[in-house]
């Protein structure tokens, strides 16, 4: 029995494997292993060896394959190839039961627990306390009220999740694994939400899950989190595992050089074109998650906006679209004071937006493509009411071959499609919709490198048709070697501002991250 | 890092799909007539043809409306209560002196304004189509049995109950009705652009809305369709039995679900047809007249019904993930 607490109800689940591995010898061994989704490799053939009571931290930028390796160790996804040796045996980990039962637990960014549960039910949920086939509810309040109690956490075990704050949901999500015979327990970026003070408490908990010997895998962007728990840090970049560093071995600047790849700044076109006229320009524009954002765009010019995931720069974006209200500042359109009050009004003006998630936001994905081009002109494509078919088809077969979606037709539904190919349907909408402030957020995520040259190259054809452009991306190469002027936004704010290649990588990453 | 799983497959074409799944409902319609021409001697009489042609004729209508409304991934669970409040409406109206042609357009008004309730409760109030459409079902019923105290409306305007009864061209003039709906509803649904926005909407009303949708206005157009179309059923109906009562059509809310499911539709939105529902209708409707003819008990028509249901929609599923 491991773990930091035995809750002692755990036979009817047969054993639970002991610890035949000592302390500092490898307990997980990843040789070669590989994750290919069709044609895409999320996880190049990685070798990693995890040390038996360490705390190991993994960094890397978006994208960089973080999350894919963990879904592998945790069982949520199958790898393509290779090789994992728990405690010296050869596993498959195919299941998340399989993980679980080994020992391997994962606390992620995101919550996953019941938000409608109390806090104690979450913690036993799926190894709930039986007696006689009835749920012991009181004996398992009061157990989890001990062990939120003994980990000082200050949370009341018969509260509702729901009821709860982000970080506190965190706090349990952690406590529920430490509670159930964790050897090895990942952490997913988990002080994202957390208040200063919940993260001291969290990092705590970590030390104290280390001298029980449980071997801890933190993820994280923070580095000086990771200078402070980490005993080794391990480094990936583009779905390749670029290296493993004991901490006391390494600085800030390296970790950084490794994670920023400078191997592949020839796919980024960048042309020089004469800047026009400004096109649109806010000036201390606040809505919900943005506070106070002055910019420009001026026609024939790439506008980078960098950041982490929750800085604040969609929300941006969907307020200048119209999409989320806009407390205050303004927005003068080619000089003009306007108010965007909804989407309407942002096309009518000239601006278009590729948004965030493809499937959630930019298609109508059980709708043939050739729906979803059209969807943003079918007025123009109508004579009166009735769509005029001729005027459709040659619209949507145009936009097709113009930007090479790999496609037999223009019926085929848009699920069909590779992520590539989904984001050219989304740009082809706006093609054909014609603006002059082309909005793109996150216009390459889930993009082959082929492809994403193809979306380059098309940004610069849309410049110089006097057009400017927003581009907004969590890779840093991206926005770095391709904007004209670059800001950083950190927690809603807009907090630097360079001219092309006007600052170095490290600096741009510093102030995003805020070390 | 999330890639979205890359299954390049050729998947077969949409229209090409659906035109063969018509194709196949129209196979299985034909199939039950031959069938029942065989196996019994009163089928193919002219009288049991008309018969078979105004019963199936009020649920295609109303399957067309709900149509509407289930493509946009929404239902409308009241439909069955309005045709009964509506048939009290036109009753009352015509025993209070309202000439006919005022009488029929103020009953689909009162349609209109049902439909354009029930998207105000959910773009406004944020309901659930099913709650909202669930509170009218049964309050509708309640308003029609205060409005009558409870009993019924007997309707003595020849003109209007003898229409039910005729025949044009030799067809019932109710299934006439049906094309009156079916061809403009055919024309909005797969050739105007609302059609195109009513599918858009149920895929993913966020993507509908980020592309200029005006998704807001597009939910309240299928609501007061579908009222409207109930509004039209619940004329024909007081017409076909001479009185106006509110207790009339009931459970037709599920024969009209039924048929749109029996004719493609998917309840998860964006997959929908016209003519689809239309033979949902027919095919329910020639199982009920088979049954009889066949002295099956009627309970028995409802296990078919239930199982007949779960087949086609499983079969529609079949050929869904293959497509996939």
């Amino acid at each position: 029995m491991t773990g930091l607490y035995d809750v002692s109800h755990r036979h009817e689940h047969g054993a639970v494997p002991g610890h035949p591995v000592a302390k500092g010898q490898p307990i997980l061994e990843l040789r070669g292993l590989q994750k290919k989704y069709g044609a895409v490799e999320a996880l190049k053939p990685a070798d990693v060896t995890f040390l038996s009571g360490e705390i190991h931290a993994i960094v890397g930028e978006n994208g960089a394959g973080k999350s894919t390796l963990i879904k592998l160790l945790t069982g949520v996804i199958r790898r393509t190839a290779g090789e994992v040796f728990w405690c010296g045996q050869p596993v498959q980990l195919a299941t998340p039961t399989e993980a679980i039962s080994r020992g391997i637990n994962a606390v992620h960014q995101e919550v996953v627990l019941c938000a409608h549960l109390s806090v104690a039910a979450n913690m036993f949920l799926g190894d709930e306390m039986n007696r006689n086939g009835l749920m012991r509810k009181r004996a398992m309040t009061d157990a989890a009220q001990a062990v939120l109690d003994d980990l000082g956490f200050n949370l009341p075990a018969a509260a509702l999740l729901s009821n709860l704050t982000i970080g506190q949901q965190q706090l349990v999500a952690t406590a529920r694994a430490a509670m159930r015979g964790t050897q090895f327990l990942i952490f997913d970026e988990p002080t994202a939400y957390l208040t200063r003070q919940e993260s001291a408490q969290l990092f705590r908990l970590i030390r104290r899950l280390q001298a029980e010997g449980v071997t801890i895998v933190y993820i994280s962007h923070r580095m000086e989190e990771v200078f402070e728990l980490a005993d080794r840090v391990s480094v990936l970049r583009d779905g390749t595992h670029v290296g493993t560093r004991l901490i006391g071995e390494t600085n800030d600047a390296e970790l950084i050089a490794m994670m920023i790849n400078r191997t592949i700044e020839q796919i980024y076109h960048k042309e020089t074109l004469p800047i026009g006229e400004t096109i649109i320009e806010t000036r201390g524009l606040t809505g919900p998650g943005f506070k106070d954002v002055s910019l420009s765009v001026r026609a024939g010019e790439i506008v980078g906006l960098y950041g982490l995931i929750g800085a604040g720069r969609s929300e941006f974006a969907l307020g200048l679209y119209g999409r989320q209200p806009v407390t205050s500042g303004e927005i003068y359109w080619q000089g003009e004071k306007v108010a965007i009050r909804n989407e309407r009004v942002a096309m009518d003006l000239g601006i278009a937006l590729a948004p965030e998630s493809r499937r959630d936001q930019g298609l109508c994905l059980n709708l043939p493509i050739g729906t979803n081009i059209n969807l943003p002109v079918f007025d123009r494509l109508s004579n009166g009411l009735i769509v005029n078919r001729r005027r459709e088809i040659e619209n949507a077969d145009r936009q097709i071959n113009d930007l090479k979606i790999k496609t037999p037709t223009r019926r085929v539904l848009a699920s069909a499609m590779s992520g590539g190919n989904q984001q050219k349907i989304v740009i082809g909408k706006w093609l054909s919709h014609g603006a002059r402030l082309f909005i793109f957020d996150e216009p390459t995520v889930g993009v082959d490198v082929g492809t994403k040259a193809e979306i380059y190259r098309l940004f610069a054809r849309l410049l110089e048709q006097g057009a400017g452009i927003i581009l907004i991306s969590s890779y840093l190469p991206e926005v770095y070697e391709l904007s004209d002027q670059l800001h950083v936004f950190r927690e809603g704010r807009l907090v630097a501002s360079h001219d092309h290649r006007g600052a170095s990588h490290e600096d741009v990453l510093t102030q995003a991250i805020g070390a | 890092m999330s890639i979205e799983t890359a299954t390049e497959t050729a998947p077969a074409p949409k229209r090409g799909m659906s035109i063969l799944f018509g194709l196949t409902l129209l196979g299985l319609l034909l199939f039950l007539w031959v069938l029942l021409g065989l196996s019994t001697n009163s089928f193919w009489t002219a009288n049991n043809i008309s018969n078979l042609l105004r019963q199936g004729a009020m649920t295609a209508i109303l399957a067309v409306g709900q149509t509407f409304v289930i493509i946009t991934a929404g239902i409308d669970l009241s439909v069955g209560a309005v045709v009964g409040f509506t048939s009290v409406t036109i009753a009352w109206l015509l025993t209070h002196g309202v000439p006919l042609w005022p009488a029929m357009f103020l009953t689909l008004l009162v349609g209109v304004l049902i439909g354009a309730f029930h998207a105000f409760g959910i773009v406004r109030m944020g309901l659930p189509a099913f709650i909202i459409t669930l509170a009218t079902l049964t309050s509708l019923r309640g308003i029609g049995l205060l409005i009558t105290n409870g009993s019924t409306i007997s309707i003595s305007n020849d003109a209007f109950t003898d229409f039910s009864r005729a025949d044009f061209l030799g067809i019932p003039s109710l299934f006439w009705m049906v094309l009156v709906v079916a061809i403009p509803a055919y024309i909005f649904l797969h050739l105007s652009r609302w059609g195109r926005y009513l599918f858009a909407v149920g895929s993913n009303s966020e993507a509908a809305r980020l592309s200029g949708v005006n998704v807001n206005r597009t939910i309240y157009l299928a609501y007061i369709l579908s009222s409207t179309c109930a509004a039209f059923v619940g004329i024909l109906l007081a017409s076909r039995i001479g009185i106006g009562n509110a207790t009339q059509a009931e459970g037709w809310e599920l024969q009209a679900i039924a048929s749109s499911v029996i004719g493609g539709t998917s309840l998860f939105g964006a997959v929908g047809s016209v003519h689809g529902p239309l033979l949902g209708a027919f095919i329910l409707a020639t199982i009920n007249n088979g049954a009889n003819l066949l002295n099956v008990n009627s309970f028995w028509q409802r296990i078919i019904t239930g199982a007949l249901i779960i087949v086609i929609v499983y079969f529609d599923q079949l050929r869904r993930r293959g497509s996939r």
